[in-house]
This record gives structure tokens, C-alpha cells and sequence, in this order.
């Protein structure tokens, strides 16, 4: 290894990097774009259901059960309708996705003491959300029951509200949520995220950077030269590497930042996991080069292998322990896993380096590989 | 004879594939040092394979490469040669760097090379000086021209100052003065460092400037030596004949012998080396033609020669299987036959392009500047320039693709500005690309084009027949355009362009990257075209000898046209200026070469001869004697200047009142 020639060869890099517009834009504009529009995006919280109502009662007790929707922010109240025939039209056109029908002689028959049944219809269309919008409306249906309850008890046996309650509900659970008390997805989708954009980004800019030297044909000026080709892929790679720590860094600030997300864990650990992260990624840049002709096959190639195993496989969006055993496989088969281990712990845990080394060393291992593989691959006198 | 030490390149029995394509099929050469060694021929000859080869680039199938010898078997033996070879690959500067100024790109690879500090200074400063780029060093290089690129490729080659240097096409699509320029500089090079250079070309006229070349074809060498042994071998004598109606002569001289070609103004006749000046004298004065002279054969004879035997001759081609003949030289065919000719009023002479003053830019560039020109029925006018020169944008300003800036054209008696339907089914366009249908055959393109055109049924297939015959299609008419070689495809191009009796054609480079014996058969169909159907040419070409076949050319250099004239005319106007053509061949040319310099400042090296002009022959001829000492020169020999000597002329002429 000459450092000379090294440092030759990065130092031109950089200087193509940094001249041309279109590549200093995909180095530092794209990354954060993807940031900011996932993040603002690819929000996976269910608010503000619109909702109708059709009152055949128009009592006090109806207008009470309704209002519980109407004052919820999980719900977006839409308006009454006199029939429930008027309400397939709102369905159709998405003006709603959810509806209450309360029939006729819902006060009269609950102070009656009998039992009512409310129909309640959801949109079906996406079963994420419908799931959802059915938990809430069981647990303010649930609430209205222990209410009415708790409400004879008290009159029953003339004993204050409160204790009503409590007889009415003899088991209670207390919920907290860890790490993130508010649930926010924000959070967790915007620290997912550096794993996306850092998995995405590096390996494109390396793809294209070392394709488009062998469209030219500059690649030549390599092959024909003294340079080695360890001496190449490192001095070729050293400005990529470089450029995705900075945007690892750019990217942290974003989310601390700009979407509140809290960093409870060590920040050098996290850095060095970055590195090491963007090093193994940077490598899957420069095997797809090595293996496509055209800057346009490397762009293809790249996104189908980076994106698809950081979306599917990455466990941000389907946890991998509900994974079948071969999808578990191929999750820890790819990078992305182990990285969002790191930047989940990181930023909400608040776990370092003594829970998450494993996911380091499964990093730089996979790092040396695809490095190693590269190396072996590049030829200097090629078949073609 | 020559010791085994002085060869620096040694290639035995080498062969290559692609997959399933074979590039390069049993070559052997031998390169000396010393030497410049050229590589000539068409696309896909397989020249690049070849010089990637050789630089320790590309791995072969087959057989052995020596390369200061080392023996290349290996990656590891290839990496042995590699301080010591430099190589250029083809395409224009696209192996610098865009985005890096001229001086950080030599930079670079001089820091590739380890060559630093004082060396590197010092280095620069020559190269710099020799390619007079020393005043662009800030210029980043995609703000270059063609000729200044490829001067900076050169020196980014030559800055580890290697033993052998490998270039592969520098000249292509280059302006004949930084053509010119860059050849200077090599054969100066050699001459004083003593380095190898092995360079490939398109261009037939450069084979000249080689001591020794190879003809690649298909893969293989089809013939190798140095100059004046390859034309020995041609196996027949060159006869030229100038005459005003070339036609007529044509059809005398083909009823005598079997090969004879028309070029613009002349007609070169090839008749057999046994024949007498007597009887020859005989012959032409029986068809009443009373001057004519013995030329040498061109490289470029020799080479269309080297490819298929008796290949000057494409009335042979009828016997040959299944392709049924191009015949060229001869299909003037019989009036009454051709329907559609009456259609054709016969008025030679009109004017049917004219352009006043065009102008276009783009942006704050301006690609075609101030240009004026006419073109008559009957003529074929040809454009000639470098890429860049504006040839392209000025064909698409007549055809109505582009608007002008400023300035008035007319095609077929319609100003260009509101050209419409009616122009555009009055004028044939066959573009750089190929725009044909791959996947449709050879048939159903033109029945596309005919369709397109409003010709259908049996008029359609009537014309379908009379354009095929005409462009020598016959015999294809079942294969997929796809298939079809380079050659074959620029004429099934030229078939669609003319299938609905245009009156104008317009060719943008229609032969480039075709071998010279497609570009004659081209040619040849060109000027059967214009006999016959009496249509105008517009061609633009970058082959200098390809010139020659126009009846009038202009030639564009920076959006401007700097000459428009004929061949004929402009050759003469170039003896008036600047006298005859003298080519001294001397014993050692690096002992002349500077005496030489003091007596002719613009002396140009073709090979291991120096051309000069001089106004006085006799004159120079004994002061080249005088001064450069009688033992020293071998023979000086008065040669006819070329288009390209023309054109240098012009260009620096131009650039020189510029300047002042």
C-alpha cells in the first residue's frame, strides 16, 4: 500500500464529489430529503377518524354515548345523518371511516336494564387501521358500560360514585409504555430512518461514483496505472465513507432535533457503530459496481438490494420474532437488523455497548466480508 | 534485419471472445521500437480489444502477448509492464476527469504514477509548453475543445514519460488542424525520446503517417507492413481521369474496364499492371478521352483491396450466394423501366437549399454563426467540420427540427421558419443515429416509411423493388434491420429516406464507423442518386477522403464555414496561396528534421517523410539540398496537397487574421 497514491486518488475523488452539482446533491441533499419526508410521512398513529353518527333515539342518554366520540381526539366528528342508508355514499367517497347507529329506545331500554346493541361500521379497506379504530371504539364503548354500572351500584346500594366504580371494575390493569411514554411513532420512525437513509445512500454514491468511472472509461487510466487494487478501492472509497459518517451525524441532528426524538444512549458508541454501519454499507456499494456495467444498472441494483431487506427485514416494520423461521433467517442475513437494534436502543433504550456489541461485531464482520469479496473481485485486467 | 531486443510488442496467434461474439481471431504482429504503429480499420475490427490487450488491460482466450518480454499470462505479469506503457482509451477526453482543471488532471495521474515535485514540474512545464495549453492550466476540462482534450489526454499518457504508449483512436471527430497539431507532436516525441506508440485510426488518410500498420478486419489482420510495401502490393495501376460530366465518362470507361470509380470531379479507373502505356493510350483516346494520369494507389485502394479481393469491383458481388449484388458502378438503370422519373421534372441546376446568414445559439454558446451557402439539384454538397463544428445543429435548422436565431433559409422554395408537411414530404433525413426498427426487417421498414408517406399497394411495392435495387438491398429484404451489418443498415437507412421520391436529402454522417469499402459502395449509390433521380445532397461528414467525392463542400470550424468551394477549385486556390506540395523523404528524418524547420517553419511529418509547400518547387528542392546535405535525402517528390492540407490552411489562416 502506497499512502501517496491513496490519498491521490481520494483527493480527486472528493474534488469530482464536491464540482459536480448533481453528485453533491445526492451526497447531502438526498439523504436528509429522505429523512424529513419518511419521517413526516410515515406516520403510523391512527387520529382523527371521521366519523358520522345516525341518532334514531335523539335522547339525552344517545347524545351522551355520542359525545364520548365527538370529544375524543382519536375521533373527527363529520355531522349527523338521518338515515343510515345516507351513510354508504360517505364510505364510497372516504368522506368518513367510521359510523355509529344508535337505534331507537336506546335510553328506554337501558334504564330498563336491558341491553342495547349499538351498530358501529368501519372501513375495512386497511385492516392496520380498522384494527386500530376497533380498539377505540371498544374501549369507549367499555367505559360508557362501567359508567352506567357503576351508576346503579351507587344508586342500588347507596354507596358513593367512586366505590361504585371500583366494584364495577375488579380488575384493573395499569399500563405504562417503556422508552416511549406517549408513544410516539415519530420517534421511532425517524430514528428508524438513519437506518433506511444510511443503508439507501452510501451504496448508491459508491455504486455510481466507481460505475460512472467505468462508463467513461477513466477506470483505465487505473487498470493500465502502478496503482493496486487495494490502493483503488480504498482511496476510491475513503471520500464515501467520509461523506456518509457526515451524513450519519446530519441525519442524528435531524431526528434529535427536528422530531424531538430523545438520545438516551452513549454518543460515541453510537458514533462508532454508524462508522462501522456506513463502512458495511459503502461495501455493498462497491460489490454491486463490480458487478453491473451501467450507471443505470447500478442505480437498479442497488435499490432493489438495499431497499427491499431494510423495509422488510430490518424488523421496523414486521417484528422479526413473528417472522417465519426462514424470514428470521434472511433478516439476520442482511445488515439492517442489527443497525436498528442500535439505533432503537441508542436513541429510546438508552442501552450502549453492553447489550448491543453483538450487533458491532455482526456489522464489522459483515463489513470485512463484503470488503474482502470486492477485493477478490476487482481485477485489474478483466475478462470483458 | 532487425535484433530481438528492438521489438517492443510481440503478438502470436491471439484470439479473443466476447461471450459468443469473437473479437479478435488469430493476430500476429510484431511492434519496433522506436516505431509509430498503426492500427486501421472500421468499428468493431477489433482494434481496442487488440490495444487493451497489449496494455495488460484485458485478458485473452488464446495465444501469447510479449510485451518488452514479458511474457502477459498473468495479472501479475501484466502489472510488470505497467510503469512503462502508457494508454489512452477511444472516446474524446472521456477518460479525464470533467469537473478537474487541465492541471489537476495531470496532476493526478502523475500522483498515480509517482512522478512529484521538481520531476513533475518539469515535466508539465514541457508538455504544457509542446501543446501550447500552458494558458488554459485553470480550465476545468469539460470547458475544452475536441482538440485541446485530446492534447491533455496525450499529456496525462506521456507524464511518467513511458516507454510505449498505446492511443487508441485520438483522432476521431477531431478538427483537421488539432489533428494535424496532435500528429506533430507524437512524431516529435518519438523522434526525440525515442518511444514506441502504436495508434489506431478510422481515418484511411492517416496511414500514412505510420512507419509501419495493420489492417483489422472482422478480427483479423487482413495485411500488414510498412506503407510503400502495402501499396507495391496492389495488384493493379491507378488511372485518374477529370472530367466535367462524369456520367457519361463513367458509362464509356465501364464498358472497357470492370473497375472504375467516379470522386467528385474524377474518375479513378483500375486497370491491370500488364496492360502497356501504349494500349492505354489507345483505349482512352478510342472513348475520346485525351488527358489522363497514372496515380499510386491510395491505402485506402489497398485496404478495400486486402478486404475483398476484386472488391473494387461489386459487380463480383452477384456471384456471391445468397446476397444478390450491390451493383454499384453500373445500375444506371434503363429510363423507360422507372415510372416514377417522369414524376421528376428535370431542371439541374435550381437552387433548392439556400441559407442566409444563419445563426443559432444556445445559450451564450454559439453553435452555427452567420453561415450562407446554396445547393443546386443534381449536386452533392458536403459539410464537413469536427463533432462540435455545428454541422449537426445546421441540418436541423434546414429540416425544420430547429428554429434559426437569426438569419433566412429556404429548402425546396419554403422558408425554413414556417417549414410544414409539404416540406417535409419534399426532403429525405437520414440522421447520425440509427432511427430505423430493429425488430422489423429489412421489407417492412421501408413498406413503414412508404406508409408514412402516403404510398401504398402495388405503387408501394413497385417503389420498394426500384429502392432496394438502387441501394443494393437485394438479398436482405428478409433479415431484421438488427442483424444486418454496419454497412448494410446505413443503406437500408438511406432506401427509407428516399422511398418517397424526395427531392433533397439530407445525410448526417452516414458512414461513420463504416470500413471503406461500405463507404465506397455508399458513395457510389450517392452519386447514382444524384445522376438518376436528379436529387440535392446535403452530407456532413469528418472523413477528410470522403471529401473528395463531393461536388462542393464547405467546411465548418467553430459554427463558421471557412471554405466552400470544389475539391477542384479549393486545391487549386491552395497552390495560388501557399505554392506546390514537395514530400522529402530522407535517410534519418531526426538529423533533417531541423534544418528542415529553419528553411520550412510549418514542415508536417507524415511517417518518415516531411511535407512542405513551397511556391517555387525547383527552387526549394535545391535549397533543401543545399541545406540539408544531398546524402542525407532519399527522393523529393511533388505530390498533389489534400483536402485536409486545405483545410489547415484555412483554419490557421483564419485564426491567425483573428488574432491581429
Amino acid at each position: 500500500m502506497n499512502i501517496k497514491r491513496i490519498i491521490a486518488i481520494s483527493h480527486k475523488e472528493w474534488r469530482e464529489i464536491v464540482r459536480d452539482r448533481f453528485f453533491l446533491a445526492l451526497a447531502f441533499v438526498v439523504p436528509s430529503t429522505m429523512l424529513l419526508v419518511f419521517g413526516y410521512g410515515l406516520i403510523l398513529d391512527v387520529e382523527n377518524i371521521p366519523f358520522c353518527v345516525v341518532d334514531y333515539d335523539k335522547t339525552p342518554t344517545s347524545r351522551d354515548y355520542i359525545y364520548r366520540f365527538i370529544g375524543s381526539r382519536y375521533f373527527n366528528f363529520r355531522g349527523t345523518v338521518e338515515h343510515e342508508e345516507l351513510l354508504r355514499p360517505l364510505f364510497e367517497a372516504s368522506k368518513i371511516r367510521f359510523a355509529l347507529i344508535i337505534p331507537e329506545h336506546f335510553e328506554r331500554d337501558l334504564r330498563a336494564g336491558r341491553s342495547v346493541t349499538v351498530q358501529s361500521l368501519i372501513d375495512g379497506v386497511f385492516p392496520f387501521r380498522a384494527a386500530t379504530s376497533k380498539g377505540y371504539v371498544l374501549a369507549m364503548n367499555r367505559d360508557f358500560n362501567g359508567e352506567i354500572l357503576a351508576d346503579y351500584f351507587s344508586k342500588k346500594f347507596g354507596i358513593p360514585l367512586d366505590r361504585a366504580f371500583e366494584l364495577a371494575q375488579p380488575v384493573r390493569i395499569q399500563l405504562r409504555y417503556l422508552y416511549n411514554q406517549e408513544l410516539r411513532s415519530t420517534w421511532s420512525i425517524a430514528s428508524a430512518m438513519i437506518m433506511f437513509v444510511l443503508m439507501v445512500s452510501p451504496p448508491f454514491l459508491t455504486a455510481m461514483g466507481v460505475v460512472r468511472e467505468k462508463e467513461s472509461g477513466s477506470i483505465y487510466n487505473i487498470y493500465c496505472s502502478t496503482v493496486t487494487r487495494g490502493e483503488f478501492i480504498v482511496g476510491k472509497l475513503v471520500p464515501y465513507v467520509f461523506i456518509s459518517v457526515l451524513n450519519s451525524l446530519i441525519l442524528w441532528a435531524w431526528t434529535k432535533f427536528l422530531f424531538g426524538a430523545p438520545f438516551k444512549g452513549d454518543p460515541v458508541f453510537f458514533f462508532f457503530a454508524s462508522v462501522v454501519y456506513v463502512i458495511c454499507t459503502t461495501g455493498i456499494g462497491l460489490l454491486v459496481s463490480l458487478m453491473v456495467r451501467t450507471q443505470v444498472a447500478a442505480m437498479m441494483v442497488t435499490i432493489v438490494l438495499t431497499v427491499v431487506p431494510s423495509v422488510l427485514y430490518s424488523g421496523l416494520f414486521i417484528p422479526i420474532s413473528s417472522m417465519e423461521p426462514i424470514g428470521q433467517f434472511q433478516s439476520h442475513l442482511f445488515p439492517a437488523m442489527y443497525f436498528t437494534d442500535i439505533v432503537l436502543g441508542s436513541f429510546l433504550k438508552g442501552v450502549g455497548i453492553k447489550h448491543l456489541w453483538d450487533r458491532v461485531v455482526a456489522l464489522a464482520l459483515y463489513a470485512g466480508l463484503l470488503w474482502v469479496i470486492s477485493f477478490m473481485l476487482f481485477s485489474k485486467r478483466p475478462r470483458s | 534485419m532487425v535484433s530481438a531486443s528492438s521489438i517492443v510488442v510481440k503478438v502470436w496467434q491471439l484470439s479473443k471472445a466476447y461471450r459468443n461474439h469473437r473479437a479478435i481471431e488469430n493476430v500476429s504482429l510484431e511492434i519496433r521500437r522506436g516505431e509509430i504503429f498503426g492500427l486501421i480499420g472500421p468499428d468493431g475490427a477489433g482494434k481496442s480489444t487488440l490495444m487493451k490487450i497489449v496494455a495488460g488491460v484485458l485478458s485473452f482466450d488464446k495465444g501469447t502477448v510479449r510485451v518488452f518480454d514479458i511474457d502477459l499470462n498473468s495479472e501479475t505479469s501484466a502489472e510488470r509492464i505497467k510503469q512503462r506503457i502508457g494508454f489512452m482509451p477511444q472516446g474524446l477526453g472521456l477518460n479525464l476527469y470533467a469537473d478537474l482543471s487541465v492541471e489537476e488532471n495531470i496532476d493526478f495521474f502523475a500522483r498515480l504514477r509517482d512522478v512529484r515535485g521538481g520531476e513533475l514540474k518539469r515535466r508539465k512545464e514541457k508538455l504544457l509548453a509542446m501543446t501550447r495549453l500552458d494558458r488554459f492550466t485553470d480550465r476545468p476540462m469539460k470547458h475544452l475543445s475536441g482538440g485541446m482534450k485530446q492534447k491533455l489526454g496525450l499529456i496525462c499518457t506521456l507524464i511518467h514519460e513511458p516507454e510505449l504508449i498505446i492511443l487508441d483512436e485520438p483522432t476521431t471527430g477531431v478538427d483537421p488542424v488539432s489533428r494535424r497539431d496532435f500528429w506533430e507532436i507524437l512524431t516529435e516525441l518519438i523522434h526525440y525520446q525515442n518511444i514506441t506508440a502504436i495508434v489506431s485510426t478510422a481515418y484511411l488518410d492517416e496511414a500514412e503517417r505510420f512507419h509501419r500498420l495493420a489492417f483489422m478486419y472482422g478480427g483479423k489482420v487482413i495485411g500488414d507492413g510498412d506503407p510503400e510495401t502495402l501499396r507495391a502490393s496492389f495488384p493493379k495501376v491507378v488511372i485518374e481521369v477529370a472530367t466535367q460530366d462524369q456520367v457519361e465518362v463513367l458509362e464509356r470507361l465501364r464498358s472497357v474496364f470492370p473497375q472504375v470509380n467516379g470522386l467528385g470531379g474524377r474518375i479513378r479507373v483500375f486497370a491491370d499492371r500488364t496492360i502497356s502505356k501504349g494500349s492505354l493510350d489507345r483505349i482512352f483516346g478510342e472513348i475520346g478521352i485525351n488527358h489522363f494520369e497514372e496515380v499510386e494507389p491510395s491505402l485506402e485502394d489497398v485496404f478495400a483491396m486486402l478486404i475483398e479481393p476484386g472488391s473494387s469491383n461489386p459487380q463480383l458481388d452477384r456471384t456471391r450466394g445468397k446476397v444478390v449484388a450491390p451493383r454499384l458502378n453500373e445500375d444506371l438503370p434503363s429510363k423507360g423501366k422507372h415510372t416514377f422519373k417522369e414524376s421528376i421534372p428535370n431542371c439541374h441546376g435550381e437552387t433548392v437549399i439556400e441559407a442566409y446568414n444563419l445563426t443559432r445559439d444556445f445559450g451564450s454558446f454559439r453553435a452555427v454563426d452567420n453561415v450562407s451557402f446554396e445547393v443546386r439539384r443534381g449536386e452533392i454538397f458536403g459539410l464537413l467540420g469536427a463533432n462540435g463544428a455545428g454541422k449537426t445543429t445546421l441540418i436541423k435548422m434546414l429540416t425544420g427540427i430547429l428554429s434559426p436565431t437569426s438569419g433566412e433559409g429556404k429548402v425546396a422554395g419554403s422558408d425554413i421558419r414556417r417549414a410544414g408537411r409539404e416540406v417535409r414530404e419534399r426532403i429525405g433525413y437520414v440522421s447520425q443515429s440509427f432511427s430505423l426498427y430493429q425488430d422489423l426487417t429489412v421489407v417492412e421498414n421501408m413498406r413503414l416509411f412508404a406508409g408514412i408517406y402516403g404510398i401504398s399497394g402495388k405503387r408501394a411495392s413497385v417503389r420498394i423493388e426500384e429502392v432496394s435495387e438502387m441501394t443494393g438491398l437485394g438479398g436482405y429484404e428478409k433479415e431484421l434491420a438488427k442483424r444486418l451489418p454496419m454497412g448494410i443498415r446505413q443503406r437500408l437507412a438511406l432506401a427509407c429516406a428516399i422511398i418517397h421520391f424526395p427531392e433533397i436529402l439530407f445525410l448526417d454522417e452516414p458512414t461513420s464507423g463504416v470500413d471503406p469499402l461500405g463507404r465506397r459502395r455508399f458513395w457510389s449509390i450517392l452519386s447514382n442518386l444524384v445522376g438518376n433521380e436528379k436529387v440535392a445532397i446535403l452530407i456532413t461528414t469528418h472523413y477528410m477522403s470522403e471529401a473528395e467525392h463531393c461536388d462542393r463542400l464547405a467546411l465548418m470550424h467553430g459554427g463558421r464555414i471557412v471554405a466552400n468551394d470544389s475539391p477542384v477549385a479549393l486545391k487549386a486556390q491552395l497552390r495560388a496561396d501557399i505554392g506546390e506540395l514537395l514530400v522529402v523523404k530522407a535517410r534519418n528524418l531526426q538529423k533533417v528534421l531541423g534544418p528542415l524547420r529553419s528553411i520550412f517553419p510549418n514542415a508536417s511529418f507524415f511517417g518518415n517523410k516531411v511535407h512542405v509547400f513551397a511556391s517555387d518547387p525547383e527552387r526549394a528542392k535545391d535549397k533543401i539540398l543545399e541545406t540539408v546535405g544531398r546524402d542525407e535525402i532519399v527522393e523529393i517528390t511533388s505530390q498533389d496537397p489534400t483536402l485536409e492540407d486545405v483545410f489547415v490552411f484555412r483554419i490557421t489562416q483564419l485564426e491567425r487574421m483573428e488574432r491581429t
